[in-house]
């Protein structure tokens, strides 16, 4: 039995840190631009199709390159051509332009591969057991990746100017600007970071699963959740609010039927906006 | 009768769709997944239907008219089939409708065919709950009440006595659920564990790991094709080693092909019919003439028994009013030897089937004669 | 002829739909993005009750009523939270209730959905049935419609404007905002529910996947697109879309194509929000600002 849970929190683990992809990005867009965007999960699916569609003709792991170059730059246009116009309009304006951007892309997806199930086509292949838990190659590899992204994340944010900079405008956006940091640049470097994490994710998620249109609106939701969890703006909260949400997806599977595991981070939504807006790692950017 | 025929020509020819300028001829409706999850199959089913329609009109058609086919979309959803039926049924006033595949779309319309008195024929769809659907509603496909107990049969030859039993959550996969826990119950055997899974998930190592908890030896599987290779692919990889048994839905090459060689060995039950008689290598022969590259649909040969048994009930009506067909229907179904076998339709319009047994072997789906 | 009423009905009931929302979204500033919810329940209920074999009328009533309350019970904590919170927040909402209608079984039949779901009256489901289901379309949306116009027009109406316009003035002015705020939410939810009942008992067949965001989209669509926080944008907004998405159908598609008209129609929805909120953030009809 102990490895039955065992097994669960594993599962877990390698599907939360992908989460944690997913909700630092989204996050990072809410620190600086203080909007929740919607059309975020199209990135995911985006990713994901796209990889599958260069790698008709390139390797796989080549064919990654150039759909994560045009889901960066899907991330950018969507800042360039709707939301930078609409900054200065108002919250709900922003927030419908972005429900139905998510629409548009999710459709145009669904106009070119269809509404059918897709799979990258990967054999079956045993996993590997460790003390009776078992862990796929995938898994393994979906976890590597988020590490590795993470720690670039993490090295950017400590260590060079632009991630000084991200942190200042964060923290206070007319302050930064008025100290003289360039919005432009800084805006550009979090779609594309926020972009290219969304697209990373999809595509692990397309190797572990398989691919289907409607992939990057239930990621965005459980990414909402993670964001809420830590903290919204707090990026380190964001990556252990991915975690947590893996996990306790993976776990309620236990006690209640498979139907409702995407419920799971639903339900943690609203628990959390109702009694803890702040997120479990309390941090300043509360909700009234 | 001519009147009449030009009194329905000229009602038909009132509507304001492109493409439906009916001159002389017969309309019949057909909900087809043309679109959605369950487009691979409408494809092969519209073929099928093609190909019977081309033999009826090339022997004369219904008493001299031609006879025609009249498409409605259903992408593959309960709610589209709805709206399918409805304007097959307001808009062009057709009598007889072939219906949706998937069971839960089927009794989705049913109660609307059946208040209607619109003639509904299924060709797919299994679910036992159709044969209460009504008077007007018939199928040439064999109701899941049969295959349920095969399938009981089967799992107690295989000497399973505890299996864990999921089905995918629709009518179908509950229905045939439902039936294949009576009979192996009634046969001594003991279900471990029971639930249902979603259709269209791309992850079900949920519902694996809830397997692989009880430890069976066996585990009956009542799904659809991506379902089914998704589960025996991720049930592969997470190392669960036990025997699969399913249903008719999964018999496909497609199943083998997504699955690869997480399908090998899998035991599983199907409606069957011989493929050594007249009517099945005409058919064969006829299907390899006009399709010679594409393989013959998973039930095609229903779909072209049922135009033909349609056409044949049509011919022999006293006139196009619902009533009259349907009485027609059960007359001209008596003895009707189709491609798939005996087509008499009993009081509730259903059909009778023998149950075989498939495997997959080296990749390949093959009869399972141990 | 008996098409272009089957446009109507759906095109009436999506009008009192969007106007329920236009009371939440238009008059009141609240972003209620899984209104969606409500008319699933109105919907499911009202079904429910029928096929135990209650007169439709009561069942109707009795949608809309659970459907009122379940609104009301969801506001009390929720409208505790700031705009786009609140618009998370109802959109979790109603994938939950998406969620319990596919997975409890026993009640809604899960994905299988309820069939068979009787007309009011004993109206047949067929072609004869309609003309009088429509007419009694066109009596709920043109009550709702009076009642709503009253609303607006009355103090009740005008402080919740004001509560759209600055929430703090409002409470400045000594309006219990929590307060209004719930009620507008029950009585949205109400009418919702009161549209999802319509419409089940017109189709005679729901199932879970009638009630996804999609709806929501659509019906946000209408409300936008016809003019937020007036009395006919509403209206126009649902009578425009539907008729769009109704007449896609009949334009001759060769079959190979069919499978894009549904995308397509998904773009042209996504597209227009977009560029309304670029160019014309308040919808075709203007408000008054009197």
């Amino acid at each position: 039995m102990a490895e039955y849970y065992a097994q669960l929190i594993v599962n877990g683990v390698v599907a939360g840190s992908v989460y944690a992809l997913f909700a630092v990005g989204l996050t990072l867009v809410y620190g600086v631009f203080r909007f929740i965007n919607f059309a975020h999960g199209e990135l995911i699916a985006w990713g994901a199709y796209l990889t599958l569609l260069f790698s008709g003709v390139l390797p796989f792991g080549l064919a990654v390159v150039p759909a994560l170059f045009l889901t960066v730059l899907i991330g950018i246009g969507q800042d360039r051509y709707v939301y930078r116009s609409l900054r200065r309009r108002g919250r709900i304006t922003l927030l419908i332009a972005s429900i139905g951007l998510s629409y548009l892309l999710r459709n145009t997806l669904r106009l070119i591969w269809g509404s059918d199930l897709a799979s990258f086509g990967f054999e079956a292949r045993r996993g590997i057991s460790f003390f009776g838990i078992i862990v796929t190659r995938t898994q393994l590899t979906m976890a590597a990746a988020a590490l590795i992204f993470l720690a670039f994340l993490y090295g950017l944010l400590k260590f060079t100017m632009m991630g000084k900079r991200l942190r200042a405008v964060a923290d206070n956006m007319e302050l930064a600007e008025i100290m003289g940091i360039d919005m432009k640049k800084v805006g550009m470097t979090v779609w594309t970071l926020s972009a290219l994490f969304a697209g990373v994710g999809g595509i692990l998620i397309g190797i572990d699963t398989n691919l289907e249109p409607m992939m990057g609106l239930t990621n965005l939701l459980k990414a909402f959740a993670a964001v809420l969890l830590g903290g919204a703006g707090n990026v380190w909260g964001a990556l252990l609010g991915g975690l947590f949400i893996g996990i306790a997806e993976n776990l309620g599977v236990a006690f209640f039927s498979p139907g409702y595991k995407d419920a799971v981070s639903f339900a943690l939504i609203i628990l959390l906006l109702l009694f803890r807006p702040t997120g479990l790692f309390g941090l300043a950017r509360g909700v009234r | 009768m001519r009147t009449r025929l030009f009194c329905v020509i000229w009602i038909l020819s009132l509507f304001f769709t492109a493409g439906a300028k009916a001159e002389n001829e017969i309309v019949v409706g057909s909900v087809t997944p043309l679109s959605g999850k369950l487009a691979v199959y409408g494809e092969g089913f519209q073929q099928a239907m093609l190909l019977a329609l081309e033999e009826v009109n090339a022997g004369g058609g219904i008493n001299g008219k031609p006879m025609k086919i009249l498409y409605e979309d259903n992408n593959s959803t309960a709610k589209d089939s709805v709206s399918a039926i409805q304007k097959l049924i307001t808009v062009h006033k057709i009598p007889v409708i072939f219906g949706p595949a998937a069971s839960s779309n089927f009794l989705a319309v049913c109660p609307i065919a059946q208040e209607n008195k619109t003639i509904l024929i299924g060709a797919e769809s299994a679910a036992a709950e159709i044969t209460k659907c009504g008077d007007y509603v018939f199928r040439v496909f064999p109701s899941d009440e049969l295959q349920g107990k095969g399938a009981a049969e089967l799992a107690a030859s295989l000497g399973y006595k505890a299996v864990v039993l999921t089905y995918i959550n629709n009518d179908w996969g509950v229905g045939l659920g439902k039936v294949f826990k009576e009979n192996f119950l009634k046969a001594g055997g003991k279900i471990l564990d029971e639930f249902s899974h979603d259709e269209g998930k791309t992850d079900y190592r949920s519902e694996i790991l809830r397997i692989r908890k009880n430890a069976p030896k066996a585990a009956v599987n009542l799904t659809y094709i991506k379902e089914g290779a998704t589960m025996l692919k991720q049930a592969y990889e997470t190392g669960l080693k036990i025997q699969w048994i399913m249903g008719s839905a999964s018999k496909s090459p497609k199943l083998v092909e997504l699955a690869g060689e997480a399908a090998e060995g899998i035991i599983g039950t199907y409606p069957t019919f011989s493929q050594d008689t007249p009517q099945y290598k005409h058919f064969r022969q006829a299907w390899e003439k006009k399709y010679p590259d594409k393989k013959i649909p998973i039930f095609g040969e229903y779909n072209y028994d049922m135009v033909h048994l349609t056409a044949k009930a049509l011919k022999a009506a006293k006139s196009m009013s619902s009533d009259d067909i349907r009485s027609a229907l059960f007359t001209v179904s008596q003895g009707y030897m189709g491609v798939t076998g005996d087509k008499s339709f009993d009081a509730n319009g259903d059909v009778g089937a023998v149950y075989g047994k498939w495997t997959v072997k080296a990749g390949k789906i093959e009869d399972y004669n141990p | 002829m008996d098409y272009f009423f089957h446009i109507l009905v759906v095109a009436l009931v999506y009008t009192v739909f969007a106007l329920s929302l236009n009371m939440e979204l238009g008059y009141t500033g609240l972003y209620n993005f899984g209104h969606v919810a409500f008319f699933g329940i109105g919907a499911y209920a009202s079904a429910l009750f029928s096929l135990l074999g209650f007169p439709v009328f009561f069942s109707m009533m009795a949608g809309m009523i659970t459907a009122g309350a379940a609104g009301a019970l969801l506001a009390v904590p929720a409208l505790r939270l700031s705009g786009d919170y609140f618009g998370i927040a109802t959109l979790a909402f109603a994938e939950v209730v998406r969620l319990f209608f596919l997975n409890e079984r026993w009640l809604t039949k899960g994905p299988m959905g309820l069939p068979g779901i009787p007309r009011p009256l004993g109206i047949p489901s067929g072609v004869s049935g309609l003309s009088v289901y429509l007419f009694l379309c066109v009596l709920v949306a043109a009550a709702v419609f009076l009642f709503t116009r009253r609303i607006a027009r009355s103090p009740f109406g005008r402080a919740l404007k004001v509560v759209r316009e600055d929430e703090y003035v409002a409470q400045a002015l000594g309006k219990n905002v929590l307060s209004l705020k719930v009620r507008i939410v029950a009585v949205g939810s109400l009418f919702a529910g009161l549209a999802g009942a319509l419409y089940g008992h017109y189709i005679t067949y729901i199932s879970p996947s009638d009630f996804t965001l999609n709806e929501t989209i659509i019906v946000l669509l209408c409300v936008v697109l016809g003019g937020r926080g007036t009395d006919w944008g509403p209206v126009l907004g649902a009578f425009l879309v539907l008729f769009f998405q109704e007449f896609i159908r009949f334009l001759p598609i060769p079959v190979d194509f069919g499978r894009v008209v549904a995308p397509l129609q998904g773009m042209v929805y996504g597209g227009v929000l977009i560029l309304l909120m670029l160019r014309r953030p308040e919808g075709i009809v203007p408000e008054h600002r009197s």
